[in-house]
């Protein structure tokens, strides 16, 4: 299956090697968990806001085919 | 002893009282609700003589209290009608604390409407008004410079002024604040408190505070304890120690904008496609690249940082920031997605003196219309140039702010509560921020209740934002911490901090105890942010607002927004159980309606 997978903030250097931008499409086997995204990209183990197609998603969330993932390390402002 | 000084524009007098035991426990926001509540009668024309323009430091103002340098000006609200208190940073709140100063109070309105005055604090506590008629019409900018001028080799003090639209009454008119470097880049933006100063004669305030140090402490070595501790929980804490002094307010926009809550084209969508060309990692890119700065204080004592300066390609200053706010106001929700545009309409409405907010949500509604086209950077930048700041027939329903515009154009979707635009959150797939927009006695105001916190960022525990449950007493919490906050002086962000990590709150009340020599405990806080609001409440309800006014305009409950297709869905009666606490503090504090 594709996803969608955008990084933001201090997690855009964790794209994979050569990619510039922050977003791009991911080729993941069938039933692969946001965690396990999440550990393939080595991301620092901090606390994190995850979005599934723009919905908070815990790290157990199953994806699908044509999801969009999203990662964001704690911001705030306002 | 603290003092309160009262300066009357109707005879030019000056009067300096001691600060009243009642309110020795009140400071900044509390302290400004105070004054009116007690002074101003509910009846009072707001840009009459009988309303008044206060400034307040908070209770920690003026000491090495981290993020204690926040400025509260309160007054009855031209634009809302209601009471209001406005809140920035800059120094002018340290000056107002270190010349001793709890509350400086513009009173009157001189006969002469064509006057201008400079009212200069000294050093040594004197007061001293000066007629600057030349100035009529300048800019902050110009009059920052023409104070500069007048100060010769004093360097040390803070300004406080308005341009062209305080003096021309205009209801969106805000009122800036020097920063650390001199510029007039802070503001006391929302509610027409520009337009109250400029009913005064007043254009400018010039607080000077050179040579003085900071204010005595109870208790020193329990301060700085208290101080070093508060200060370690906001480095130590990822958003006020990183995420906000790397890439500033504005790091929120991908955030929000992937929440599908980031109001679009005047609230019809909850993304906008270029929210990557004004984006905060994107500002900060193009900020290093020209030379700008990425990393300071608004305040003198600031440790979060959150600050910035934007430059032009030759890299020459333009404009604090832009902040998040106003980079949403006068970009997404105008469609436009070019940052140089969006600067420079955040120049424009810091020198013209106008809210940014009410400014972007103004030109989205007028956009609206199908008058001018939405992405026209310039052409918005023209209406705020040639109308608004010339005083135009067009400029002075602009300058009004969105519900006159959207009013005077027919425009179906205005997005205001209490006559006050709504920020850079939508209240559908947001809902926890629109129990804050719907209630707060200030209008729609996202720092009076920043619901964002557990509806989006996970800060403070988590709610889920697209669902109306648990909304109401998540907006009530952060309403009653936020009243706290604003009246001992803080800045609204170490809440980031304080939410999550107790020993940051207990360190709050322990800077108090310290500094003041009252007992306070987490308890005592918690009043203090009660009293506060309750103040608001039972003077707009002197004036005659109902919970019909805590309600979000219509089409937040029946149109759907995308991406979510998501509707408002708070019941009204959990809207009315907000404010729950007032009788029973009212009944504490021996009040039940405004006056002495």
């Amino acid at each position: 299956m594709r996803v969608e997978l955008a990084l933001f903030a201090s997690l855009r250097r964790y794209l994979p090697e050569g990619e510039t931008g922050h977003e791009r499409t991911i080729d993941l086997p069938d039933g692969t968990t946001v965690g396990q995204v999440i550990a393939m990209l080595g991301l620092p183990d901090e606390p994190r806001v995850v979005f599934v197609n723009g919905r908070h998603a815990p790290d157990d969330h199953v994806l699908r085919d044509g999801d969009r993932l999203a990662v964001f390390p704690p911001v705030a402002g306002g | 002893m603290k003092k309160i000084v009262r300066i009357d524009m109707s005879d030019l007098s000056v009067r300096t009282e001691p600060l009243p035991e009642k309110w020795s426990r009140y400071g900044g926001r509390a302290l400004t609700d105070a004054i009116v509540f007690s002074e101003v009668p509910p009846t009072a024309d707001p840009l009459g003589p009988e309303n008044k323009l206060v400034f307040a430091p908070g209770i920690l103002g003026g000491t090495t209290a981290p993020n204690g340098g926040r400025l509260s000006a309160g007054a009855k609200s031209p634009l809302t009608g209601g009471i209001k208190e406005s809140n920035s940073g800059g120094q002018a709140a340290h000056a107002l604390a270190k010349l001793g100063i709890a509350a400086l109070v513009i009173e009157g309105a001189p006969a002469d409407k064509d006057a201008r005055y400079l009212i200069k604090v000294a050093a040594d506590g004197s007061v001293e008004l000066k007629r600057v008629d030349e100035w009529a019409g300048a800019g902050n900018y110009a009059v920052s410079d023409g104070i500069k001028q007048m100060m010769g080799d004093v360097k040390r003090y803070a300004t406080i002024s308005i341009g062209p639209a305080g003096e021309m009454g205009m209801k969106m008119a805000g009122i800036a604040v020097s920063d650390p470097d001199g510029y007039p880049n802070r503001f006391l933006g929302r509610g027409g408190l520009g337009a109250v100063m400029g009913s005064k004669g007043v254009k400018a305030i010039v607080l000077v505070d050179e040579g003085l140090p900071t204010v005595e402490h109870a208790d020193r070595d329990a301060f700085n304890a208290a101080v070093k501790k508060f200060a370690a929980a906001l480095r130590e804490h990822a958003v006020t120690g990183q995420g906000l002094p790397t890439y500033g307010t504005n790091v929120l926009a991908n955030i929000i904008n992937e929440a599908g809550g980031y109001p679009t084209r005047n609230f019809s969508s909850g993304r906008f496609e270029l929210v990557e060309n004004i984006s905060g990692e994107t500002q900060r890119e193009v900020t290093l690249e020209r030379g700008g700065n990425v990393k300071h204080g608004c305040h003198t004592g600031c440790v979060i940082q959150c600050s910035r300066y934007w430059v032009d390609k030759d890299g020459n200053y333009v404009t604090k920031g832009p902040e998040y706010e106003s980079v949403w106001s006068l970009g997404a929700d105008c469609g436009i997605g070019d940052l140089d545009d969006v600067a420079a309409l955040d120049r424009a409405c810091g020198d013209i003196g106008i809210d940014t907010i009410e400014t972007g949500v103004m030109l989205g509604v007028y956009m609206d219309s199908g008058r001018l086209a939405f992405g026209d950077g310039k052409g918005a930048l023209r209406l705020l140039e040639e109308e608004i700041r010339k005083g135009t027939d067009l400029g002075r329903i602009l300058g009004d702010g969105a519900e006159a515009t959207g009013k005077a154009f027919d425009v179906k979707r205005i997005p205001v509560v209490k006559h006050q635009g709504l920020p850079a959150y939508d209240p559908r797939p947001i809902q926890g921020i629109g129990v804050t927009y719907a209630t707060s006695p200030m209008g729609a105001d996202h720092t009076a209740g920043y619901s964002i916190t557990a509806n989006v960022l996970n800060v403070g525990g988590t709610v889920d934002p697209l669902k109306p449950d648990g909304q109401a007493e998540l907006s009530k919490g952060l309403q009653i911490a936020t009243g706290m906050l604003d009246s001992m002086g803080m800045c609204i962000f170490v809440a980031f901090a304080v939410l999550d990590i107790p020993e940051a709150f207990d360190a709050i009340f322990e800077m108090a105890t310290a500094h003041t020599g009252q007992a306070w405990d987490a308890d005592a806080l918690m009043e203090l942010g009660k009293e506060t609001l309750t103040m608001e409440r039972l003077y707009n309800e002197a004036i005659g607002f109902k919970p019909e006014d805590d309600r979000l305009p219509r089409f937040f409950y029946e149109e759907k927004l995308p991406p979510h297709d998501a509707v408002f869905s708070v019941s009204d009666a959990d809207l009315d159980s907000v404010f729950d606490f007032v009788p029973e503090t009212a009944a504490k504090m021996g009040v039940s309606k405004p006056g002495a």
